[in-house]
């Protein structure tokens, strides 16, 4: 009994010691994968920095002070947001659409639950060069076709006037990503309990009542989680938005992404574009938090 | 079982300690042998037409050719994407050997921050008597010592027209102030072809070409010390004739850069141009039924009391000073030069690129081109407009270099004033006075 009691802290110390040692690996990559490179980036916040020596003085909050009352974070964070929930809504809207549509009896179902995810296998920059060739003035596809059916009589700038070019990349970014819903939100319906529409059947439920009642209380759990991956991927979206419009006309479709990237090389102040990075950061958690706590609530 | 075979004397431990030893120098040694056996050179550019890769080829494997233990590989960037890959390529200290063909104030400003090898040996193997006179003016930043020199000139803002159209619009005179090419673009406009394809994008190109708008209306963005001089009547007189272009330019070019703008007056879509002399290959290649059609003239200018302002970015060649194998890369840029690869290089796009070495003009390899001898008056016409060339890092002859050029187009400040008056319809008083404003700033960081 005493051997007993002396043994088992023994035995935990080192089932303690091993699950440390399991561990470890994990939490040095994710150190050096994420922590190191979060404190680096506060750490070049407070420099002003060249970009391409990466040298420069300390400047303490300056960059921060710059942050906020400079005007150009504000006005990019403003950008992201209509960028982001525009986008977002038409993806969730389109995905679980489609979703419905190809959960259903269909000729050529599985045909058809492939060629769906086809935007976004490709790449973005094969993407835009394929919209940007069918919102081109002079021989774009998509001018042309209005034209010809009478709609416009001269082409439209659909990439250099706004609000044209904010609905553009939100139409291109919905294009892209709405497959990504389509995937989880059909995974989601083929474990729906047919029961449940059967008895929704029952109390006089028709299609549209069984998706409100039925359906979408089922998808809730996976379009949280949609809405949030979606929602912190769009917010750092780069290469989409930079590649069709370059953040103009003028500041129109300018980003927080597409603010750092300037900043840092375009202007080559390393620092003040960290501080950027910091804040995007800080504001994407700050929405993260809101919709995870809400959403826990609301469950 | 193992502890007796380890312990069994079939080797004698000096001869193990002596295996181990030569196996620890072996492990060293291969690299510094491969490194003196094969050299890799890397060789960035962001001009990577086919024929021009194709004359690159010819200069890479003839350069092998000579240095048996030297490979060159050549990667490209792009005029608008070298800024954060050079940044990053500095920053990492995996830089390439070479860079050719960036504009000057690209180099001034990495030559400032101490990035660059002095290219005065370069230039010594090439021969200083060769180049054109003060050719390397605008690349000796500091006394005596050169961060680069040119491979060649450019004479980015020629005014493009085609004849056909002209005469079809009754037009009898090649427009020489802007009044007489507003009424000529005019005229020819119509029938699917726009009067001209000048850039209104928030890019570089915006950038540059509007100062070549500021300079036509007799102005500058910088005075000769340096102090900002953008805001002034001369600016506000430009930004009033760029917004009278606009309905005469094609709706997207709203977002036009280089490539778009030269396609639309190759393809014919519009009945002028603005654009070095790759015109007149692009032109045979593509769109041939114009070839006959097509000539140059220096841009026009506000008024005749106005001088034209050529605006020459002065493609370069450049070492990064933490390029390896820095003999073999500053052997590499003279050959650069060398006449058999330089004049294919030079004529993969004729005219667009033009020599810097008068030796290279007068040989008559150049000259026997035949898009060179079809258009002779152009591209004469064309090199003496880029051998008087200046652009924004080197506005005139009186100018100090201006180290901050590329983060001022790179801001892309005066772009975003072009499109805020042309296409937001800002007030012009309000918008110079920010532009100036964030101008100093850049200047003062």
């Amino acid at each position: 009994m005493t051997a007993t009691n002396t043994d088992t802290p023994l035995l935990e110390r080192r089932y303690a010691r091993l699950g440390v040692l399991l561990i470890a690996p994990t939490v040095v990559v994710f150190s050096m994968v994420i922590v190191y490179p979060l404190l680096a980036a506060i750490y070049l916040s407070l420099f002003s920095i060249y970009t391409p020596t990466l040298e420069g003085d300390f400047v303490g909050a300056a960059n921060y002070a710059e942050l906020l009352t400079g005007g150009d974070f504000w006005r990019s964070l403003g950008t992201t947001l209509i960028w982001t929930v525009g986008t977002l809504t038409l993806q969730i809207v389109f995905g679980v659409g489609m979703a419905l549509l190809l959960h259903q009896n269909l000729w050529f179902r599985s045909l058809a639950r492939s060629l769906v995810l086809f935007p976004y296998f490709i790449s973005t920059v094969v993407a835009v060069l394929v919209w940007r060739w069918l919102f081109n003035d002079l021989y774009g596809a998509l001018n042309h076709g209005l034209m010809q059916l009478g709609i416009i009589d001269m082409p439209l700038d659909w990439l250099g006037s706004m609000p044209n070019a904010m609905i553009g990349i939100i139409l291109v970014g919905a294009w892209k990503y709405f497959p990504f819903v389509v995937i989880a939100v059909l995974a989601r319906l083929q474990t729906i309990p047919d029961h449940l529409y059967e008895a929704a059947r029952i109390d006089g439920a028709g299609p549209i009542a069984r998706f409100w009642d039925v359906t979408l209380p089922q998808l809730r759990s996976v379009l949280v989680v949609i809405i949030l991956l979606r929602a912190i991927w769009d917010f750092k979206e780069f290469d989409l938005i930079f590649l069709l419009t370059g953040g103009g006309p003028v500041t129109s479709t300018q980003t927080l992404a597409l603010l750092v990237y300037q900043e840092a090389f375009a202007l080559n102040n390393m620092g003040q574009a960290a501080a950027y990075s910091v804040g995007m950061m800080l504001v994407m958690l700050a929405f993260m938090l809101i919709y995870i706590r809400r959403t826990g609530r609301e469950g | 079982m193992t502890q007796k075979s380890l312990k069994s004397p079939a080797m004698p431990r000096r001869a193990v300690l002596a295996g181990l030893a030569a196996a620890g120098a072996a492990t060293a040694m291969p690299h510094r042998i491969r490194a003196q056996e094969t050299i890799t050179l890397r060789w960035w550019s962001p001009q990577s037409s086919p024929e021009q890769l194709a004359a690159y080829e010819t200069q890479m494997r003839n350069f092998e050719a000579q240095h048996e233990n030297v490979r060159v590989v050549f990667e490209r960037t792009s005029d608008e994407g070298y800024a954060p890959q050079l940044a990053a390529a500095f920053a990492s200290g995996e830089v390439p050997n070479i860079v050719t063909h960036l504009p000057s104030f690209a180099v001034s400003n990495y030559w400032r921050n101490g990035l660059l090898e002095p290219f005065n040996d370069v230039i010594e193997m090439v021969g200083p008597e060769k180049f054109y006179e003060g050719a390397n003016k605008i690349y000796e930043i500091d006394a005596g010592q050169y961060a680069g020199t040119g491979i060649g000139n450019s004479a980015a803002n020629m005014f493009w027209v085609r004849r056909d159209l002209m005469e079809q619009a009754g037009i009898d005179k090649i427009p020489e102030t802007w009044d007489e090419l507003r009424a000529a673009a005019q005229a020819m406009q119509g029938g699917g072809i726009f009067g001209a394809p000048l850039p209104y994008g928030r890019n570089s190109m915006t950038s540059l070409v509007f100062i070549c708008f500021i300079h036509g209306a007799g102005g500058q963005v910088f005075t000769p010390d340096l102090q900002v001089a953008i805001d002034s009547d001369e600016t506000r007189n430009a930004l009033e004739f760029y917004r009278a272009m606009r309905e005469l330019c094609p709706p997207g070019a709203t977002n036009y850069s280089w490539g778009e703008s030269l396609t639309a007056f190759v393809s014919g879509a519009t009945a002028t141009g603005l654009y070095t002399g790759r015109v007149l290959i692009n032109v045979q290649n593509q769109n041939p039924g114009i070839a006959d059609q097509i000539t140059c003239r220096l841009y026009p200018t506000i008024s005749a009391d106005v001088g034209p302002w050529t605006f020459n970015d002065f493609p370069s060649v450049f070492i990064p000073k933490d390029a390896q194998n820095m003999e073999a890369t500053k052997q590499f840029a003279a050959f650069l030069f060398d006449p058999e690869g330089y004049i294919q290089q030079l004529h993969a796009a004729p005219g667009h690129v033009l020599p810097v070495l008068q030796t290279i003009s007068a040989d008559p390899a150049y000259q026997n081109n035949p898009i060179i001898q079809k258009y002779t008056d152009e591209v004469e016409l064309m090199s003496a407009a880029a051998a008087g060339g200046f652009n924004l890092g080197w506005e005139t002859a009186e100018h100090t270099p201006n180290t901050k050029a590329g983060e001022i187009i790179g801001s892309n400040v005066i772009s975003e004033m072009v499109q805020r008056v042309v296409l937001n319809d800002e007030d012009v008083d309000t918008v110079l006075g920010e532009t100036a404003a964030r101008i100093e700033e850049i200047m003062a960081t």
